[in-house]
């Protein structure tokens, strides 16, 4: 738990402000969550960090059912939130959303909810990027300043440094993200929905029955990933499987094997072009404990200095979002709630960052 | 047989690099390693047929009197590779500091051995600025076949010249677009395999990338369906 835990603040921040409380809203994919944070001279304290995720019967995520699930407990997670953190709606000093990239009608809740917090008690409001918000939470945590990022999630995989105030993109999947890759296969054979059972993805569960391994399309360009061949080629030899446990699970563990090598190989090719002595791995398949291993020995064989964010941060949550609006509200990024509006496909690399390097 | 007393000089992402003596000549030992975090299977398919593949299409090139080292020795089994020692800064660590007309030309260069290389159905596969050497002479030699592969799909030409392109904007934002026109100009003047149709493809590849501006996806879209 993160609650009550104080950070050193790891980036440049002006002296505009010793105390601050930020509310912050994620709702971009199927998570809806909020968290407060409070700013106390060049630390933060985290006050609350509340989340409620949507969890399909059948199928993916559907983006009018999670956004429908957002709005149905909106209410009780700002309250909750604003109980854990033992504050009024009132003393918050400003309200972050997070207004992509993510889907359209989920990232409508949080909009409209940060317009009608900021409007009705005339909070500033700031609109906040989702994935660098995922960035600046594990380098806050990891107190890391210049570290090589990975980013894999259900809806991104990349790797990228910061150079010139910016996020720059190294390499990224060429089609589909890695969590999203997982979660088909999952659901594709049967596996899945649910996807994650008490911290645990149903390909890893499978990859359990078998320590067998069997090679599986590997492709690696430069820096860049692609997995769409991987998918469909694991999906083929699982229809051969026809319901063999030991088999099913030997192409589980060798598909797990292929995309984390493959991620691994990326990461070794970046470090290798940038010279990074730090690796910071966050997005929500950070928490996969077979990942989380491979890029611990992988920082040992480099000597370089790894962090995985921990679950409660890895995946989507609100907290993030209050801490990269309270960077950015402090270098006067401010939004008028009726010009704030939603980026589907906002990129990492698109803006410029005045806090970073 | 020949002096060899090698000493390490550089870890890649998938070898450590030695330099050497051979007959007299200044080499450079190739040797790829098992990783701890790679399953054993894994670890010996691509010691040996990526080794395997970078002797073949380096000597290939090298007859074909492309700029790249020359291959001496090979030993697949132990993933090791021998070959000619280059002077020079990597592209990576130097483009910075160059003048305008350098970069152009520099670029330019580039695209037209890319084209040679795709005009032998050969792409590299990690095509960047970190894999081109610049020797003192101002003349570049391509290192690091490591990816490369035969193939006559031009999504492989068009991904080589989108790293090269995509390894300047990372490294070099101000300089990159000056630079990746001079790539594709080159690129135009010697490809022999449809030079418009892989940069369009190009351009493709970027747009596929996640959370692009919905207008460039759109304009590049078009493009592909209209014609």
């Amino acid at each position: 738990m993160l609650r009550g835990r104080q950070f050193q603040i790891p980036v440049q921040i002006p002296p505009v402000k010793d105390h601050l409380i930020v509310l912050g809203i994620e709702s971009t994919s199927h998570t809806f969550g909020v968290g407060i944070i409070e700013l106390n001279n060049h630390s933060v304290r985290v006050l609350a960090n509340v989340s409620s995720q949507y969890k399909p019967v059948k199928g993916g995520i559907h983006p009018s059912e999670a956004s429908q699930h957002h709005v149905n407990v909106a209410h009780s997670v700002v309250k909750k939130a604003l109980d854990d953190a033992g504050v009024d709606v009132k003393s918050v000093n400003a309200v972050a959303v997070a207004v992509g990239p993510g889907l359209g009608p989920c990232l409508r809740v949080g909009a409209t909810l940060a317009r009608f917090i900021s409007a009705y008690w005339n909070k500033p409001l700031v609109a906040v990027n989702h994935a660098v918000a995922h960035i600046e939470i594990g380098k806050l945590v990891s107190g890391m300043v210049d570290p090589l990022v990975v980013y894999i999630s259900g809806g991104n995989t990349l790797v990228a440094i910061q150079r010139d105030k910016k996020y720059r993109v190294l390499g990224e999947t060429l089609d589909i993200p890695l969590g999203n890759l997982l979660d088909t296969f999952a659901r594709e054979v049967g596996l899945a929905p649910p996807y994650v059972v008490s911290g645990k993805h149903a390909v890893d569960v499978c990859a359990e029955w078998s320590s067998e391994f069997t090679p599986l399309p590997f492709t690696v360009k430069g820096s860049d990933l692609s997995f769409s061949g991987l998918l469909t080629a694991a999906l083929r030899m699982a229809r051969e499987s026809k319901g063999d446990r030991a088999l099913l699970g030997k192409i589980c563990n060798s598909l797990r094997e292929t995309v984390f090598n493959m991620l691994i190989e990326v990461t070794e090719r970046s470090l290798m072009l940038t010279g990074k002595k730090e690796i910071l791995l966050v997005g929500g398949v950070a928490s996969n404990t077979t990942l989380r291993e491979k890029f611990k020995v992988l920082a040992e064989f480099y000597g370089c200095r790894y962090y995985g964010t921990p679950p409660e941060i890895a995946g989507d949550n609100g907290l993030m979002i209050a801490y990269t609006g309270l960077l950015s509200y402090l270098y006067g990024r401010t939004t008028r709630p009726e010009d704030l509006t939603v980026k589907q496909r906002f990129r990492l690399d698109e803006e410029t960052y005045p806090w970073l390097p | 047989m020949a002096t060899l007393t090698p000493t390490l000089i550089g870890r890649g992402a998938e070898a450590e690099i030695y330099s050497g003596d051979f007959l007299g000549l200044k080499v450079v030992v190739k040797k790829r390693v098992s990783k701890p975090f790679r399953d054993p299977i894994y670890n010996r398919v691509f010691i040996e047929s990526r080794t395997r593949t970078e002797a073949k299409i380096l000597s290939e090139l090298y007859l074909a009197g492309l700029p790249v080292p020359p291959v001496f020795l090979v030993d697949e089994e132990a993933g090791v590779i021998v070959m000619g020692y280059v002077e020079g800064s990597r592209l990576s660590d130097v483009l910075g500091g160059l003048a305008e007309s350098s970069i152009k030309k520099i670029g330019w260069s580039i695209g037209k051995y890319a084209a040679l290389m795709h005009n032998k159905g050969v792409y590299h596969g990690d095509y960047t600025l970190a894999n081109i050497i610049l020797t003192s002479s101002e003349d570049l030699v391509i290192i690091d076949f490591g990816l490369a592969g035969y193939s006559n799909d031009i999504e492989e030409y068009a991904i080589d010249l989108h790293l090269m392109s995509r390894s300047a904007e990372a490294m070099y934002p101000e300089l990159a677009g000056v630079f990746t026109r001079s790539v594709f100009e080159g690129y135009l003047e010697y490809s022999e395999v449809g030079g418009d149709s892989v940069i369009k493809k190009v351009r493709e590849i970027r747009a596929r990338g996640r959370y692009i501006e919905r207008e460039v996806r759109k304009a590049v879209l078009r493009e592909k369906y209209v014609d």
